[in-house]
C-alpha cells in the first residue's frame, strides 16, 4: 500500500535552512574551559543551541524546544536505544538516527520534524502497533498513555499486518498486589527492567527471548519485592504495568490533581493527590531534584486507601467504658470539665505529638500548654518523655546537614543504626545510584539489614563505633582517607539505651576529623529522621524540660499519638486524643477529637533536612473533622487562656516568631561550620562519661507497609505485610488456574 | 506570610479614592503594593514583586467579596509522572484552595460529590509568574507563590553502559 504523505501536517524545514548557515563560528573551543564542563554548539531546527559536552542529542533537541517522541528514554535511567521512536534526521548521516543513543556533536545540524523523520517515525509506530492489542476502553493507562499520543500524531488509521496467528500474546505475570500486569500491551522500551535494576535494586526483573519473543518477567515465580516497585506503574509508557489498587477505579479526567507533600516518611517527598469528588483516589510523585527525583516509596503511593476507613468523623466522649458522639461544644467542655477534675497543675499537664502531627498544631499545642503552666511535651517515640539526648538548641545536632542531594557527593558513608531502605526508601535509592556510578563505600553499624548495595559489617552495637574510631578496620581507612565522608545516624538511636554514649562517641569523632566532615561546604554528620513530625518538633522545641520530664501527668493531649505505651499513661489521667484515626491513641482517650489527615489540611511539614514544604488539602476532611490547629485554639478558648492568633496567616506569624526557617519554604538553611561543631562539642560535654551497655541497635520499623494510622489502616498495605514481609501467596499467584477474566 | 496582611491592607486603603472617582479610571487609580512593604518583608521566602501598577479589578467586577478572604495558590505543575511530554510544562496555574467543611460533600441522592463552593472548579493558566501575580492582585486576592521544584539531569550518554569500572561488579544487567 502507498501511504500519502500529506505535506500540510509536514511542515518543511527548507525554509528554514537559509537560517543555519553560518552559524560555526560561534563554536567553542574546547581547551578553553576545563574538560569536564565544556560546552558545544549545534543547530537544531535551525536554532542553535549550547549543551554541556556529553549529552545525548535527544538532550540537546530539547534543549533547542523541540519534542522528541520517545519510549525507551528516560532522563533517570541509563540510555537504552531500543524503540527508535525519537529519531531525527542528521545532516550528512545517510539514514535517521536515534537521538537517545547518539551523543551530541559540535556543530551537527539536526531537523526533528522533516518528511523524513515522520516517515520514520511512522514506521517505527506501525511495527510497535502490529503487536499492541486494541485494548484502550478497557486500559487503565488510557488518557495518559505515551503510545496513545503519539499514535495520534505518528500512527495509520488502519493495519497492513494481517497474521493469521493473530497478535503476540503474552502471560501476565504476578509482581504483588500493587502492580498489575497486562503483558499484551508491552512494547518492550525496558524501562521498567531498568528501574528494576539500577534505582530500586531488583535485580530479578529482566528479559528473556528476543525480537518479537521478548519477554519481561521474574524469571522464576516470583514476586517484585521493593519498596520502590510502584514507580514502574509510572515508567511504564503503556498499559503493561498499571497500579492494581487503583485498576478500573478512575479516568485521568475526572480527577483533580493537588500539588502537596508526603508524610509517610521524613523525607518530606513531593507529591500530586489526585482526587474526584470527596475521595482521594491515587497519589503520584511530583519530580523534584532536591528532595525525591521522580520517586516516592510504594506506602506513600498507595496508603492512601487508609484514608478511607477507620476515620473519626464526629467528636466522641466516653461515658462509662463506651464512645458517645457528641457535639463539637459538649466535647470540648467536657474536656474543660476533665482538666480542672483531675485537677493538673503546671507540669502535671501532658501534651504527646505523634508521627502524623503538623507544625501548625505542634505550634498551638505547646502554646497552649505553656499558657496553662506546663513544660511537659513529650514525643510519641521510646523514651519520648525525657529531654533528647542531641538536645535541639543547635538544629545541625538533629537534622540531615549533607541534604538528599548531598548524599550523591559522599564517597563514603558509614550507617549507624539505621535501615534507610525502610526508613526513607527513596534516599536508599540515592545512596545505590551513588553506589552504583561512583567509587562509593558504605559501612554499617547495627543490625544487619537487607540493603539494594553491599556494604562493609562493622558490628552491631556502640563497641563497633568505638573500634571504628580507632581506625584499624579496613574501612575506618577508606572512610579516613575519603574526600567527603557522610555518616548517617538513624533516629533509632537517640531512643537506645547506648544513645548518650554513641552520640559522644561520635561529637568526638567529628571533632578529631572535622577537616573532612564539617567543613564550611560539606557537613558529613546526618541525622535520618524517621517520623514525618519529628523535624518540625525539635524546631519548635516540642521537647519535655528536665523537672518536667519526672512529673506524673494527670491530664494527657495526644496529638495524633498513636504508638504511646498504653502503661505509660497513668490510670488515672484524664486522656484527650486529637487525630484522624481510631487507632491505638483513641482507644486509650476520654475524648476523641476528630482531625483532618494529611491530604485534607495545608499545612507545613519539615523533612529531615529542615526543609519546611507547604502540603495543600486536596478534599475536605470527613464528618465534623476539623483542622488540628483550630481544633486546639478552639479548646483554648473553652479552657479560658485563648491562643493569640485567629487565622492561619497569624499562626504562621507565630511561627516566624519561633523559626523564621519554618516559613521560609522549600529551601534548606545550612548551619554554618562553627555553629554545627559548636553544637557538637556542648554535645559531647553533657554526655561525658556514659556508659556503653552493648546493646544491639535494633531497625526500629520491621515492617515497613504498616507504620502509622493510614497504612495501619490500609488494605492495599495489609496486602503487602502478608506477600512480602510475611511472604504469604494471598491467592494471585494462580493465573494459569483461574479464569482469565479476573485479570482483564 | 505577613505579605499578604501587608497587601491586604494595601488594597483597603486604596479601595476609597477609586470610590470617590470612577471618572478616572485606567492610570489613576493604582495602588503601588511594593511600596508600602513592612520590614520582615524580604526575611520570608517572597516572590520578587512586580514592578506594574495595579489597577484593582475586583472594585467593579462585581465579584463577591467574600473571595478577598480566600487564598489562591500560584504555581508551576510539574509534569505528570506517568508521561514524558513536556507540552505547557513552564505555564504558572492560579487556583484555589479547597474550602474547609462547607466545600464538598457527598449527595445522600447518588452519592455524586456536590459543592457549595463556586470557585472549586476555576483553574487558570498564565505565561508566567509575574502574569499570574498580577492577575491575584488585581483580583484583590490573597496568594501564596510556590517555588517551582528544582530539575537537575546530568548528560547522558550511551557509552556509560559499557563504561569499565574497577573493583567488584556493582550491578548485574538482566535487559
Ligand atoms: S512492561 Fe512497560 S515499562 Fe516494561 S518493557 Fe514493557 S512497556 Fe516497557
Ligand atoms: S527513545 Fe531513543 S530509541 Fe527509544
Amino acid at each position: 500500500m502507498l501511504r500519502i504523505v500529506s505535506t500540510v501536517s509536514r511542515p518543511s524545514s527548507t525554509g528554514r535552512l537559509g537560517k543555519v548557515v553560518g552559524s560555526q563560528h560561534s563554536r567553542r573551543t574546547f581547551a578553553s574551559t576545563s574538560a569536564k564542563q565544556a560546552d558545544i554548539t549545534l543547530t537544531v531546527d535551525g536554532k542553535e543551541v549550547t549543551v554541556p559536552q556529553g549529552s545525548a542529542l535527544i538532550q540537546a533537541c530539547e534543549a533547542a524546544g523541540a519534542t522528541i517522541p520517545r519510549f525507551c528514554y528516560h532522563e533517570r535511567l541509563a540510555i537504552a536505544g531500543n524503540c527508535r521512536m525519537c529519531l531525527v534526521e542528521v545532516e550528512r548521516s545517510p539514514k535517521p538516527v536515534a537521538s537517545c543513543a547518539m551523543p551530541a556533536m559540535p556543530g551537527s545540524k539536526v531537523w526533528t520534524n522533516t518528511p523524513l523523520v515522520h516517515e520514520a517515525r511512522e514506521g517505527v509506530m506501525e511495527f510497535l502497533l502490529a503487536n499492541h492489542p486494541l485494548d484502550c476502553p478497557v486500559c487503565d493507562q488510557a488518557g495518559e498513555c505515551d503510545l496513545q499520543d503519539q499514535a495520534m500524531r505518528y500512527g495509520s488509521d488502519r493495519t497492513r499486518f494481517h497474521e493469521i496467528t493473530g497478535k503476540r500474546a503474552v502471560e501476565n505475570k504476578d509482581l504483588g498486589p500493587l502492580v498489575k500486569t497486562s503483558m499484551n500491551r508491552c512494547i518492550q522500551c525496558t524501562r521498567c527492567v531498568r528501574f528494576a535494576n539500577e534505582v530500586a535494586g531488583v535485580e530479578e526483573l529482566g528479559t528473556t527471548g528476543r525480537g518479537n519473543d521478548l519477554q519481561i518477567g521474574m524469571y522464576v515465580e516470583k514476586t517484585m519485592d521493593s519498596e520502590l516497585s510502584g514507580n514502574v506503574v509510572d515508567l511504564c509508557p503503556v498499559g503493561a504495568l498499571t497500579s492494581k489498587p487503583y485498576a478500573f477505579q478512575a479516568r485521568p479526567w475526572e480527577l483533580k490533581n493537588t500539588e502537596s507533600i508526603d508524610v509517610m516518611d521524613a523525607l518530606g517527598s513531593n507529591i500530586r493527590v489526585d482526587s474526584r469528588g470527596v475521595q482521594v483516589m491515587r497519589i503520584q510523585p511530583r519530580t523534584n531534584d532536591d528532595v525525591n527525583e521522580e520517586w516516592i516509596s510504594d506506602k506513600t503511593r498507595f496508603a492512601y486507601d487508609g484514608l478511607r476507613f477507620q476515620r473519626l468523623t464526629t467528636p466522641l466522649v466516653k461515658e462509662g467504658d463506651r464512645f458517645v458522639s457528641a457535639s463539637w461544644e459538649d466535647a470540648l467542655a467536657a474536656i474543660a470539665k476533665g482538666l480542672t477534675a483531675s485537677g493538673a497543675q503546671g507540669d502535671e499537664i501532658q501534651a504527646i505529638s505523634g508521627h502524623l502531627a503538623d507544625t501548625e498544631a505542634m505550634v498551638a499545642l505547646k502554646d497552649l500548654v505553656n499558657r496553662l503552666g506546663s513544660d511537659n511535651l513529650a514525643l510519641d517515640q521510646v523514651g519520648g518523655t525525657a529531654p533528647p539526648v542531641h538536645g535541639v538548641d543547635v538544629r545541625s545536632n538533629y537534622l540531615f546537614n549533607s541534604t538528599i542531594p548531598g548524599v550523591e557527593e559522599a564517597d563514603a558513608i558509614l550507617l549507624i543504626g539505621t535501615n534507610p531502605r525502610h526508613e526513607a526508601a527513596v534516599l536508599n535509592s540515592r545512596i545505590r545510584k551513588s553506589w552504583l556510578h561512583t567509587g562509593l563505600e558504605v559501612g554499617l553499624i547495627g543490625e544487619r539489614i537487607d540493603t539494594t548495595y553491599g556494604y562493609d559489617y562493622l558490628g552491631g552495637d556502640a563497641n563497633a563505633l568505638s573500634e571504628f574510631m580507632t581506625g584499624k578496620s579496613e574501612f575506618a581507612k577508606k572512610f579516613k582517607a575519603a574526600k567527603k565522608p557522610l555518616i548517617i545516624v538513624g533516629s533509632a538511636v537517640a531512643e537506645h539505651p547506648d544513645a548518650a554514649a554513641t552520640y559522644n562517641a561520635l561529637s568526638r569523632y567529628v571533632e578529631l576529623n572535622k577537616s573532612t566532615l564539617v567543613t564550611p561546604e560539606w557537613n558529613g554528620f546526618s541525622i535520618l529522621q524517621r517520623v514525618a513530625s519529628r523535624p518540625a518538633a525539635y524546631e519548635i522545641g516540642f521537647v519535655p524540660s528536665k523537672k518536667a520530664s519526672t512529673t506524673k501527668p494527670k491530664f494527657v493531649y495526644l496529638l495524633n499519638a498513636d504508638e504511646v505505651d498504653p502503661k505509660s499513661i497513668p490510670q488515672d489521667a484524664f486522656v484527650v486524643y486529637q487525630g484522624h484515626h481510631g487507632d491505638l491513641g483513641a482507644q486509650l482517650a476520654d475524648v476523641c477529637l476528630p482531625a483532618a489527615a494529611y491530604t485534607e489540611k495545608s499545612t507545613t511539614w519539615v523533612n529531615t533536612e529542615g526543609r519546611s514544604q507547604l502540603g495543600r488539602s486536596a478534599v475536605p476532611p470527613p464528618g465534623a473533622s476539623r483542622e488540628d490547629w483550630k481544633i486546639i485554639r478552639a479548646l483554648s478558648e473553652v479552657v479560658g487562656s485563648p491562643l493569640p492568633y485567629e487565622d492561619v496567616l497569624e499562626i504562621r506569624d507565630r511561627m516566624w516568631e519561633i523559626s523564621p526557617t519554618l516559613v521560609r519554604y522549600d529551601v534548606t538553611e545550612p548551619t554554618s561550620a562553627e555553629v554545627a561543631l559548636a553544637g557538637l562539642k556542648a554535645l559531647s560535654v553533657r554526655t561525658t562519661g556514659a556508659k556503653i551497655s552493648g546493646a544491639i541497635f535494633q531497625k526500629p520499623i520491621t515492617n515497613f507497609y504498616q507504620t502509622d494510622p493510614i497504612s495501619r489502616a490500609s488494605v492495599t498495605m495489609a496486602q503487602c505485610t502478608r506477600s512480602f514481609v510475611k511472604g504469604e501467596n494471598y491467592g494471585f499467584s494462580d493465573i494459569g488456574k483461574a479464569p482469565e477474566a479476573a485479570f482483564a | 506570610m505577613s505579605i499578604l496582611q501587608a497587601w491586604r491592607q494595601a488594597a483597603t486603603s486604596s479601595v476609597g479614592p477609586i470610590r470617590g472617582s470612577y471618572t478616572a479610571f485606567d492610570r489613576g487609580l493604582t495602588t503601588k503594593s511594593t511600596s508600602n512593604s513592612p520590614k520582615e518583608l524580604s526575611d520570608i521566602a517572597a516572590p520578587a514583586q512586580p514592578t506594574r501598577d495595579v489597577m484593582v479589578a475586583d472594585v467593579i467586577s462585581g465579584a463577591p467579596s467574600q473571595l478577598r478572604h480566600r487564598a489562591v495558590r500560584v504555581y508551576q505543575p510539574t509534569r505528570n509522572t506517568m508521561q514524558c511530554g513536556q507540552a505547557k510544562g513552564d505555564r504558572w496555574r492560579i487556583d484555589f484552595d479547597i474550602l474547609q467543611g462547607g466545600g464538598r460533600w457527598e449527595n445522600p441522592l447518588m452519592g455524586w460529590a456536590s459543592s457549595a463552593d463556586y470557585m472549586q472548579g476555576t483553574r487558570m493558566s498564565f505565561r508566567s509568574k509575574e502574569d499570574a501575580i498580577h492577575f491575584a492582585e488585581k483580583q484583590g486576592w490573597d496568594y501564596y507563590v510556590q517555588q517551582s521544584t528544582v530539575k537537575r539531569i546530568p548528560p547522558k550518554n550511551y557509552a556509560e553502559n559499557y563504561l569499565y569500572r574497577p573493583g567488584t561488579l556493582r550491578i548485574m544487567k538482566t535487559k
